[in-house]
């Protein structure tokens, strides 16, 4: 049965701040989620109360349907923002500490430890303490310590901030990997570009409220249709200004983009654009996640 | 004999220095032969260990097991920890070797000038009386009563007898000056002569004076079994220790706690385990390897003590450091949890120099008071009712027992008084720890924590 991880509800303040009010959610198995909002939205306060960081004020975190207790935490993996490691312990022995903590036999968390950091190219890197490794190999060990124990959630808050792009395209594929497994994955960026490449849902949060959630694909085609129409001999798309329901949003370069509200019919703005001129572009165009986010978050 | 156990021990001690280090050197070389590929023999070894008190802790106590394990392993692999220990050891072994060797070699041999031939068998009795007053005679044979009382007067010799009739010395004569090794001996001699010449004069052969004057003196036992100044020395001795080992062992916790909460490691660990399985874990790791340290300095003490045939090892001396390592034990348990809390409100040194300063007071206090009692040889009121109070009770109360001023019973009770605390305390120290230890970005405040609805883990 596929697994599922439900917020309901969860409420924090702090004094006169209010950092969730009234957030609900929830994250599939088998799929990677993105985690959206501007600065101070709440989406660490809600990351740190799956894990009981925080205290909340009201609401719940369910897992198949169950409050979360420390039983169910010890199968979830947890990436903190601020990253979190002993800086003079050595990184094997680190890594099958943490595994051990979630449950694992000392066996088993050493060859854990041991394949995740091959998987993450710091094999090598095993005896060395953790305050001598770059900031990129550091992200990577703390990405091993959140999947030494193979959890069944993974949490993971800004993973790939300060990457290179050979260390996001490496913890990226971890992370698709991992939800092709079964595992629910939830992380956080302000990459949407990234996001929008690794994840297949997206939950936008704005003052500590849910304000969009949906797959990329429906957050991407939901909204106005939008066209991108290149026609020789009308550089300003002067064609679209007569058909009703279409407005022009932007030119530039001999290229318009234009909006079409649900009454207008596609067929009609290209035989009008193949009446202008000869058409050289004319496409559907997806609006890009961080458009969406923009627009949720205005 | 005494310089063959202590070189022994030097022996032993720096056997084990170099059997460390080639460990280490051997554990670097695999390390980096062992680099990407599995585990090499030299690496299995320490594992098995770790392993083995893994579960053994683990088993019985958990999370909180495995988090002592790791706390003890980082703990002992330091090297301040290591270098810190040989010292230790080294100056209580100085503390202990030095008076004792100075005792013995501070009795240089008199000078014992015996005039003419020595016919009535001085000589022979100048050994046992020298004997009793501990020290040693070399006697140097002088022709006339002239020509010693010359090499008298030179300091060439301590002591003239002449005959078996009279003694001589250079200095003033004081019967009452037992102070000096000169002056005692000559009494003792003139004593031992004055006996032979009664023997004599009862009849008795030379042979048999000889015989008598080697009568050995029975045993003398007290019910005061011991100088005050012996109990005296352990138990500065001791207190010192106790005072260094318990703001060391407490300082490790409290920076400890600290580094968890700067390094941000302890978000990682509160997400799988209990803010009271953690903190317990961390206290008893650092716990077991200070008893083990001060089990390991108390009996190199004992061993080097029996070695050197030092006082420490005579009367209530022992009953004095058994109760200083029971009370350095409680005095952890007590103030462990106190430092835990202060750290997990700090998150960088300076910080925690700032919050270590009031708590190191009372502790501050009790041992200086402690010393004082313990050098005055008598507590007054005040010193006794502070041999109650859990803060201020390991100090207390061995000065108490050295003192001989304390019955079992109020001992117990004083026991009794610190777990009771200890249980308080710790109590208390898991709700700041809890709420503190996950707030960051300045020094937590008590008033602040007064809020249960400030960041912390929720218990599950």
């Amino acid at each position: 049965m596929p697994s599922l991880l439900e917020l309901e509800g969860l409420r924090r303040t702090y004094g006169s701040l209010t950092a969730l009010d009234g957030l609900s959610f929830s994250v599939p198995s088998g799929h990677v989620v993105g985690f959206l909002g501007p600065n101070g939205a709440g989406k660490t306060t809600a990351m740190r109360a799956i894990f009981g960081l925080t205290d909340l004020d009201a609401g719940s975190v369910r897992w198949n349907g169950s409050p979360v207790r420390q039983a169910e935490r010890r199968r979830f993996g947890y990436m903190p923002e601020e990253r979190g490691l002993y800086p003079g312990m050595l990184v094997g022995e680190q890594l099958e500490y943490l595994g051990r903590l979630h449950g694992l036999s000392a066996p088993a968390a050493a060859a854990a430890a041991r394949a995740w950091l091959d998987r993450l190219d710091i094999g090598d890197r095993m005896e060395s303490k953790v305050e001598t490794l770059s900031h990129g190999n550091q992200q990577r060990v703390q990405l091993a310590a959140a999947l030494v124990h193979e959890p069944e959630l993974l949490v993971l808050d800004e993973p790939l901030a300060g990457l290179d792009p050979a260390g996001i395209d490496a913890i990226g594929q971890v992370l698709v990997d991992q939800a092709r497994a079964g595992c629910c994955v939830l992380f956080s960026s302000h990459q949407l570009d990234l996001v929008e490449d690794l994840c297949e849902q997206v939950t936008i949060i704005d003052h500590g409220r849910l304000v969009v959630s949906g797959t990329v694909d429906e957050l991407a085609t939901s909204g106005a249709r939008r066209l991108v129409v290149r026609v020789e001999g009308d550089r300003d798309a002067a064609f679209a200004g007569g058909i009703p329901g279409v407005a022009v949003s932007e030119v530039s370069a001999g290229q318009a983009r234009l909006i079409l509200d649900g009454s207008v019919d596609s067929d009609t703005v290209l035989r009008a654009a193949m009446t202008a001129g000869r058409v050289t572009e004319f496409s559907f165009e997806r609006r890009r996640l961080s458009e969406v986010f923009r627009e949720a978050v205005a | 004999m005494k310089f063959v156990f202590i070189g022994l021990i030097l022996a032993v001690a720096i056997a084990a220095r170099v059997l460390l280090y080639r460990r280490r050197q051997r554990r670097k070389a695999t390390g980096v032969v062992g680099q990407g590929g599995p585990a090499s023999v030299g690496e299995q070894e320490p594992q098995r260990e770790h392993r083995r008190l893994s579960s053994a802790l683990s088993g019985v106590l958990g999370d909180a097991g495995l988090v002592a394990k790791r706390e003890i392993r980082e703990r002992v692999r330091g090297r301040i920890f290591r270098i810190g220990t040989v010292v230790i050891l080294l100056a209580v072994g100085a503390a202990i070797v030095i008076p004792a060797v100075g005792k013995g070699s501070s009795a240089p041999a008199q000078k014992v000038a015996i005039v003419g031939t020595d016919g009535s068998g001085v000589s022979s009795l100048l050994g046992e009386a020298a004997a009793r007053v501990g020290t040693k005679v070399d006697v140097v044979p002088e022709a006339s009563l002239a020509s010693a009382k010359s090499a008298l007067r030179s300091g060439a010799v301590d002591i003239v007898v002449d005959g078996d009739r009279r003694v001589l010395v250079n200095g003033p004569l004081d019967s009452n000056n037992t102070a000096s090794q000169t002056s005692a001996l000559a009494q003792s001699v003139a004593a031992a002569l004055g006996i032979a010449q009664a023997y004599r004069a009862a009849g008795l052969t030379p042979g048999q004076v000889a015989q008598l004057s080697q009568a050995r003196p029975v045993p003398v036992q007290s019910l005061q079994p011991t100088t005050k100044s012996t109990v005296k020395t352990t138990s500065v001795i001791g207190l010192v220790l106790l005072f260094l080992m318990l703001t060391q062992y407490n300082t490790w916790i409290m920076t400890g706690v600290m580094q968890e909460k700067a390094s941000r490691v302890v978000e990682v660990l509160l997400a799988a385990v209990r803010p009271l399985q953690l903190l317990g874990g961390k206290v008893l790791g650092i716990g077991l390897v200070a008893m083990g340290q001060a089990a390991l300095i108390v009996v190199f003490a004992l061993v080097v003590a029996a070695a050197v045939g030092s006082d420490i090892l005579h009367g209530t001396a022992p009953l004095v450091l058994a109760s200083e390592l029971l009370w350095l034990v409680l005095g952890y348990a007590f103030y462990c949890w106190v430092y835990a809390a202060a750290g997990s409100m700090a998150e960088r040194q300076d910080q925690v120099q700032t919050l270590a300063l009031p708590l190191t007071l009372p502790i501050v206090v009790a041992y200086v008071l402690a010393i004082t009692a313990a050098s005055s040889g008598s507590a007054n009121l005040f010193f006794e009712v502070l041999a109650y109070l859990p803060p201020t009770a390991p100090f207390a109360m061995p000065v108490l027992v050295g003192l001989d001023l304390v019955s079992w019973w109020q001992f117990v009770i004083s026991v009794a008084l610190a777990i009771g605390g200890t249980v308080c305390v710790a109590l208390l120290a898991e709700r700041v720890y809890r709420r503190a230890v996950l707030r960051s970005g300045q020094r937590v405040r008590l008033h602040e924590l007064r809020d249960r609805r400030q960041t912390r883990p929720a218990a599950p």
